[in-house]
């Protein structure tokens, strides 16, 4: 497929460096202002697959532009650049405010909060546009979060794909999650081989 | 089994001194409570919930997001009632305490109570509902107590703002016979987003609804001994009445002028046995003994006795039984009802036989059922006493 870059691509492959997504932790993507709950996850996709709005998208509220998206990655990542892909007639989105390593942020926070970085964005409909990113700032991130404060006058936002380019460092960052311990047993947590098997013992 | 954190928003406003849910809008809205936490912990351990009061002084958290249910139970003791309650504010402070929940991976619900009138318009309600939906926080409304015009319209209205994917519900509760953790047990309050329900709700929601299934609406798998006695004493209850049916009707063709105030105390006796079933005897009876009383020239302690049953009658027929028995004792020469009804052996076996405990076949009991039916006044007394305590 036709890079639009102004560079000659047969020098290496577009898309091998837009694989960041491979290292999306998709089961723990999640959105705040969404209209369909759970659609943030199909906006990360394979670069070639960037245009292909057939399918879901992520949209906003009716009436509320504003937009919340928090990727956290299964290993440290280096970002490099940022691309968005909106949506047209003005729903797409004109800012974007990240925020790194932070879970838990919700409207408010990231209201108040002095972002990373910040960009005025433009509408991107091809998908030709890049984002830099402040490298120094993005060497070792587990999450990021994306706010996306305002649209270009729509009614909603709408983002069809984010796309991170970058490298992956395999390494894990340490971070001492919140540990649940077992206050009483789950059956269902601990099936043994002889339920499958059909042990003597059964347990509901 | 979905990990949450839960807010619950109590009203403790001057509305819930009022004791059209009994025993008063405050007490069953705390008997609610104490269910829901129950049935949110015991469905998902790591689940957390806490409280805050919306009147009084003012918003006030009574415990943060917990998993401690002894705090929680804690917290409802000594609630105040008084002030205006100020559910804008409720919501907003129970949004903050969620957001402050110390594992971020749970899901954020926030359980209003709505007992008083609401001071806020519909706008109001549909902004904040519409701030929860954004930062997604589910919110279950419990409308009950005053039912002034439009609240059930802006209470819909806040449900339609804030819901999103119909993970919010909103339960109307109406006065009633019913307490108001009876009719929440059965609502998407305690089963949760629709997914089948905890265990705990179920449970509940069996025994509550299927109470009136069995004879005396115990379980027999639930509470086995209080079925069997149950079973036992109306068995008892019913051999008496017919025994001493019986005894009237031969006493009556037995015996008849001179019998008759007799015969008419035994009627009193019937019918005061049969009240227990059927208060509407309650006059008949009096009538009865009014006229017993009358007719009865002889004077004898029977009616005097009567008159005593009568009022005991109406004040505790347990003890009113009690004192059939001894009057009974003391007045008739012949057997008294309880010792033809011991005195009917097989009777007795099958009653001792059904006791737990007891087997028919100890030469002990043996004996003394042999010894039941050919036995003196004054062994009828002392065998009285026995079998009766055997019962109990």
């Amino acid at each position: 497929m036709a890079c639009l870059h102004d560079h000659n691509c047969e020098d290496h492959d577009c898309s091998s460096s837009w694989s960041l997504y491979k290292h999306i932790d998709l089961s723990k993507v999640s959105a705040l202002n969404e209209a369909v709950s759970g659609s943030v996850k199909s906006v990360f996709r394979a670069w070639e697959q960037r245009l292909d709005s057939s399918g879901e998208h992520l949209a906003s509220n009716e009436g509320d532009p504003e937009l919340l998206v928090y990727v956290p990655f299964t290993t440290d990542v280096k970002i490099k650049s940022i691309s968005v892909v909106g949506g047209a007639d003005g729903t797409s989105p004109s800012k974007m405010r990240v925020f790194i390593n932070r879970d838990g942020i919700d409207f408010s926070d990231a209201q108040s909060m002095q972002p990373v970085q910040e960009w005025d964005l433009v509408e991107n409909l091809h998908g030709v546009l890049e984002y830099q990113t402040r490298y120094s700032k993005f060497q070792s991130v587990a999450s990021i979060t994306l706010h996306f404060p305002e649209s270009f006058g729509g009614d909603t936002t709408q983002i069809h794909y984010i796309g991170f380019k970058g490298e992956a460092t395999q390494l894990k960052r340490d971070v001492v999650a919140t540990i649940v311990y077992e206050l009483t047993p789950n059956p269902s947590d601990h099936k043994t081989r002889a339920e499958s098997g059909g042990g003597l013992s059964h347990v509901e | 089994m979905v990990l949450e954190a839960t807010m619950i928003c109590i009203d403790n406003s001057e509305w819930m001194r009022n004791g059209d849910y009994s025993p008063s809008r405050l007490q069953a809205q705390a008997d609610a409570v104490n269910l829901i936490c129950g049935a949110k912990t015991q469905s998902n351990p790591e689940n957390t919930v806490g409280i805050l009061t919306m009147a009084g002084k003012g918003v006030r958290v009574l415990a943060t997001p917990t998993s401690d249910l002894g705090k929680i139970l804690h917290c409802m003791h000594g609630l105040e009632i008084g002030g205006e309650s100020n559910l804008a504010a409720g919501i907003q402070v129970a949004q903050l305490a969620l957001k402050h929940r110390q594992n971020k991976n749970q899901q954020q619900r926030i359980i209003v109570f709505v007992g008083s009138p609401i001071k806020y318009d519909k706008k109001a309600l549909e902004t904040i509902g519409k701030k929860l939906k954004k930062n997604s926080v589910a919110l279950d409304i419990v409308d009950f107590g005053e039912a002034d015009d439009g609240k059930p319209e802006k209470l819909e209205a806040l449900l339609a703002a804030v819901n999103n994917n119909d993970r919010s519900h909103i339960v109307h509760v109406p006065p009633g016979p019913n307490a108001l953790s009876d009719v929440l047990i059965s609502t998407p309050v305690f089963t949760g987003d629709g997914e089948g329900g905890s265990g705990f709700a179920a449970v509940a929601a069996a025994a509550a609804a299927a109470g009136g299934d069995f004879d005396f609406g115990v379980d027999p798998n639930l509470d086995p001994e209080l079925a069997l006695a149950l079973r036992v004493s109306m068995e008892e209850e019913r051999a008496r009445q017919e025994a001493a049916a019986k005894r009237a009707a031969e006493e009556a063709a037995r015996q008849e002028k001179g019998e008759a105030p007799q015969s008419s105390s035994q009627d009193a006796i019937v019918n005061a046995s049969e009240k227990v079933a059927d208060p509407m005897d309650e006059d008949d009876a009096l009538l009865k003994q009014a006229l017993a009383m009358s007719m009865d020239v002889a004077g004898s302690d029977s009616s005097h006795g009567d008159a005593e049953m009568s009022e005991a009658n109406m004040e505790d027929q347990e003890l009113a039984l009690a004192l059939q028995m001894s009057m009974q004792d003391s007045t008739n020469g012949s057997q008294s009802d309880i010792g033809r009804v011991l005195g009917d052996q097989s009777f007795m076996t099958s009653i001792l036989s059904s006791l737990p405990g007891v087997d028919p076949n100890d030469p002990q009991v043996k004996d003394l059922l042999a010894s039941l039916p050919d036995q003196s006044e004054s062994q009828d007394k002392k065998n009285e006493e026995e079998p009766p305590k055997e019962d109990k």
